[in-house]
């Protein structure tokens, strides 16, 4: 894209709230793959789809069976799909550019976490993890629902066996277990009560290695990064930890029977264990030693790079960013409300969070002024550089023409088709078409106001920017307030609630 | 004519004939251009219309009319289905192409002074404008808000344009700047050139967007690599002191740019060798205008008061057609 003129000096997190986006009360946000879609969904069983890059308003996915809140959205790997889950313990397909549902889902519980399977672009299975219950493979064709083991055979054996029927056969409830496929798909990780990790392949309904994490607390959510390459624990012991995935990228599950093949000779839990230490291996702990806080929705950066948290402590809005180092690198802080969810944009340094009151902050680099855009021939520098002047530097001599030297052979091949490939999204599969962004389709005026085409200069007493007070008023909806008018008279350094609207002198001055 | 002589064996330069002129308006027309599926043309004029016109038939299909002063430029939505218009009655319309009574879907008011140009993103969710008050409004389509007004140059902005992917926009003024501005912020990330005179009159991105292609008021073409700020190419032999010609990338069959000229002629140039290949003549005034079509070796050029028509060329047509 345009990496090459954007300044690199500045780091690449967030550091102020940009803007925030408005709409019911939202719960639970996903971007699609590539950031371009921000899905939201909502305490009345809506789920919202922003237009990241207008921060507008999609298209909205109502569904009158379900007035429940959403728990979770997920997208589907190229934004053909999206799945809610809700409190009503349904889960919803929906397709995207249609604004239609596909299929409804009811579970026996409320589903806390819903994904859907991340290797195809029309997936029918996802996993789910209810309230009090082992997580799910739900089929979502056909309704039916695999229980996943989330304890080793051996030291429960009171586990009964998977059904693939719908109806729970009386299994002991379970404290909630929290479970994500990896990168392609073919293995479910799950981290439960005991604090261990285990590696599930799904199809078989096996388990096929355990990792313990130390401590052995409870683990409250376990996520990939978004290559595939780090996985994150974040555990009751109010830690994050972060494992090295050794497994390969693709075919993992294959790597993963042929190393159970070689370890036949072993008793379980102890095969369990070794292969295991061959899957994962931890790479950093991260806590907060001071205030020894909870952490809520912690994730990746899109690049891997950096690990964010939130603080779970009510009534602090406060977002911690490590980088994968381990080093604390930032804090940022929100207005008094507690957080609820928290995600990374795939590619630009921005993260959304989730207040409790439903309000979804966006936080993005503070801009500062890249004076070296204005000329061309500025350039910045690091640091100061002794300019050591010519002898004759200051000489007055006639001017001669100084030739425009253009060390660029001007026979060169230029080519101006190629397009080159964008390096974050390694494995676009370009046979498969992605939805980046819904079609924008201009909301006719009202009426009266297309008659008035001059007279428009008088009427704007209104102290904004934007195209057309008129029609504002007209649409009571409750975007009136996620556009700023005019972002010149941003103020980059304060925590913003409302964007103030201010008329530019100029516009004032040329009041006709 | 030469044939762009690259080591490879290309068949011979096949020149480009004069189809049809297209009379339909009844002053001036300021721009013209092919929408994206190809199946439309529309050309606006400074009587204050825009005729939609079909490509194959070459007939006029309808006017659109609404605007209460000349329009200077028009922008086709991807999907071939919305028109943006910009005219000196400071607003910009958003047509709806498709619709038999040809109405006005949007009015997008704001600027403080006629608009000049206007360029849709490609995602078309966004509008880009500039105009006379020295500002660059971003419009969102779906509400016509404007999203952003950058304080751009210091005299009137006279192009604009989004590159491939719509995260950068490219501003050409007559203060003789050419800037490069982020389009999610609005901020600006890059000055091109900026040298008082000559006056930058156009500016657009190449198709993969590595490239601009900027023309000035010295009779000049330049076609740079942003991102190193080196010229790389310099095409000659037009006339244009006066009058913002808009010139575009021809890749159908082969690379070329094309551009009017104020002699009254459509020049083409190779693009790798810079040699003028053909300069097609018929206008009887400033060819202000110029548009190739996506798929076919087709280019439709707009001239000015004297003339008023659009004339079609086309390299795979078998006659020559009456003027």
């Amino acid at each position: 894209m345009n990496a090459s003129i954007i300044d690199p000096l500045q780091g690449d997190f967030p550091e102020v709230i940009e803007e925030y986006l408005e709409h019911g009360v939202m719960k639970c946000i996903a971007f699609n793959r590539r950031g371009t879609l921000l899905a939201a969904g909502c305490s009345d069983g809506n789920c919202i789809i922003w237009d990241f890059e207008t921060r507008g308003i999609a298209k909205e996915l109502r569904d009158k069976d379900c007035v429940a809140a959403i728990t979770s959205v997920c997208w589907s790997k190229y934004g053909h799909r999206v799945l809610v889950s809700a409190a009503d313990k349904s889960l919803t397909l929906w397709d995207v550019v249609s604004g239609e549902k596909i299929t409804r889902t009811i579970l026996q519980q409320t589903p806390l976490q819903a994904r859907l399977h991340p290797g195809s672009s029309t997936p029918s299975l996802c996993l789910a993890c209810p309230l009090s219950s082992a997580p799910m493979i739900v089929d979502l064709n056909t309704g039916g629902a695999t229980m996943l083991p989330v304890s080793i055979p051996d030291s429960n054996p009171g586990l009964a066996p998977p059904s693939r029927n719908k109806i729970s056969d009386g299994t002991p409830p379970f404290s909630p277990t929290a479970a994500c496929f990896n990168k392609c798909g073919d293995l479910v990780y799950a981290g439960n009560s005991k604090g261990e990790i285990l590696l599930i392949d799904y199809k078989s309904v096996q388990v096929l290695a355990m990792v313990p994490t130390s401590g052995g607390s409870v683990i409250k959510n376990i996520v990939f990064s978004r290559n595939g390459q780090y996985l994150l624990t974040n555990s009751n012991d109010r830690t994050i930890r972060i494992y090295e995935n050794l497994l390969p990228l693709k075919d993992g599950l294959k790597a993963l029977n042929g190393l159970n093949e070689t370890l036949n000779s072993l008793d379980d839990v102890e095969k369990l264990k070794i292969v295991g230490s061959k899957c994962l291996t931890l790479f950093r702990e991260f806590q907060d030693t001071i205030t020894k806080m909870h952490w809520k929705a912690p994730c990746f950066s899109g690049d891997g790079e950096w690990v964010i948290g939130g603080s779970a402590s009510k009534g602090e809005h406060k977002i911690y960013i490590w980088d994968r180092a381990g080093h604390l690198v930032k804090i940022l802080e929100g207005p008094k409300e507690a957080l609820i969810d928290l995600v990374w944009h795939p590619v630009h340094p921005i993260v959304v969070s989730v207040s409790l009151t439903g309000l979804v902050y966006i936080w993005a680099k503070d801009y500062t002024e890249n004076w070296s855009a204005f000329a061309p021939d500025f350039k910045e520098l690091e640091e100061n550089e002794e300019y050591i002047e010519r002898e004759d530097e200051f000489d007055l001599i006639p001017e001669t023409e100084k030739a425009k030297e253009s060390n660029v052979n001007e026979d060169d091949e230029v080519d101006i088709v190629t397009v080159d490939k964008d390096s974050a999204f390694s494995d676009s599969d370009m046979s498969q078409e992605e939805l980046c962004f819904l079609p924008a389709i201009p909301s006719p005026d009202a009426p009266e106001q297309q008659d008035k085409c001059l007279e428009s200069s008088s009427k704007l007493v209104e102290s904004n920017n934007s195209g057309s007070p008129l029609s504002e008023e007209g649409r009571p909806n409750g975007r009136a307030m996620n556009h700023a008018s005019s972002p010149l008279e941003e103020d980059p350094g304060a925590t913003r609630v409302k964007r103030k609207r201010k008329p530019s002198e100029k516009w004032l001055d040329l009041q006709l | 004519m030469a044939s762009s002589g690259s080591g490879q064996q290309l068949p011979p330069y096949k020149p480009y004939r004069h189809v049809k002129a297209l009379r339909g308006h009844e002053s001036a027309v300021s721009c013209v251009k092919f929408s994206n599926d190809g199946t439309l043309l529309a050309s606006a004029s400074l009587d204050k219309t825009i005729i939609l016109w079909s490509s194959s038939t070459l007939a006029l299909i309808r006017r659109l009319v609404g605007h209460s002063e000349g329009i200077s430029d028009l922008s086709w939505s991807s999907d071939s289905h919305y028109i943006c218009s910009a005219s000196d009655d400071r607003t910009l319309r958003i047509w709806d192409a498709r619709s038999s009574t040809g109405e006005c879907v949007k009015t997008l008011r704001g600027h403080n002074n006629l608009v000049f140009c206007v360029n849709f993103n490609p995602q078309s969710n966004l509008i880009v404008s500039g105009s006379f008050d020295e500002t660059i409004r971003i419009w969102e389509v779906k509400t016509g808000k404007c999203l952003h007004v950058i304080k751009a140059h210091s005299l009137p902005v006279t192009s604009v344009s989004f590159n491939r992917d719509g995260s950068l926009i490219v501003s050409g003024s007559h203060d003789g700047s050419c800037k490069i501005w982020d389009a999610a912020k609005g901020t600006c990330l890059k000055t091109l050139i900026d040298d008082k005179v000559p006056a930058v009159s156009f500016a657009k991105f190449s198709p993969n967007g590595k490239f601009i292609l900027i023309a000035t008021l010295d009779n000049t073409l330049k076609l740079c690599n942003y991102s190193t700020g080196k010229f790389l190419k310099i095409y000659t032999g037009h006339v244009n002191k006066v009058y913002c010609i808009t010139s575009t990338f021809s890749v159908t069959n082969g690379k070329y740019i094309v551009s009017g000229s104020e002699d009254h002629c459509v020049y083409l140039w190779d693009l790798q060798q810079k040699t003028m290949i053909q300069k097609f003549e018929g206008h009887t005034d400033t060819v202000i205008s110029v548009t190739c079509h996506p798929k076919e070796n087709m280019i439709a050029s707009a001239a000015l008061q004297n003339d008023k028509t659009v004339r079609i060329w086309s390299q795979d047509s078998p006659n020559a057609a009456p003027k």
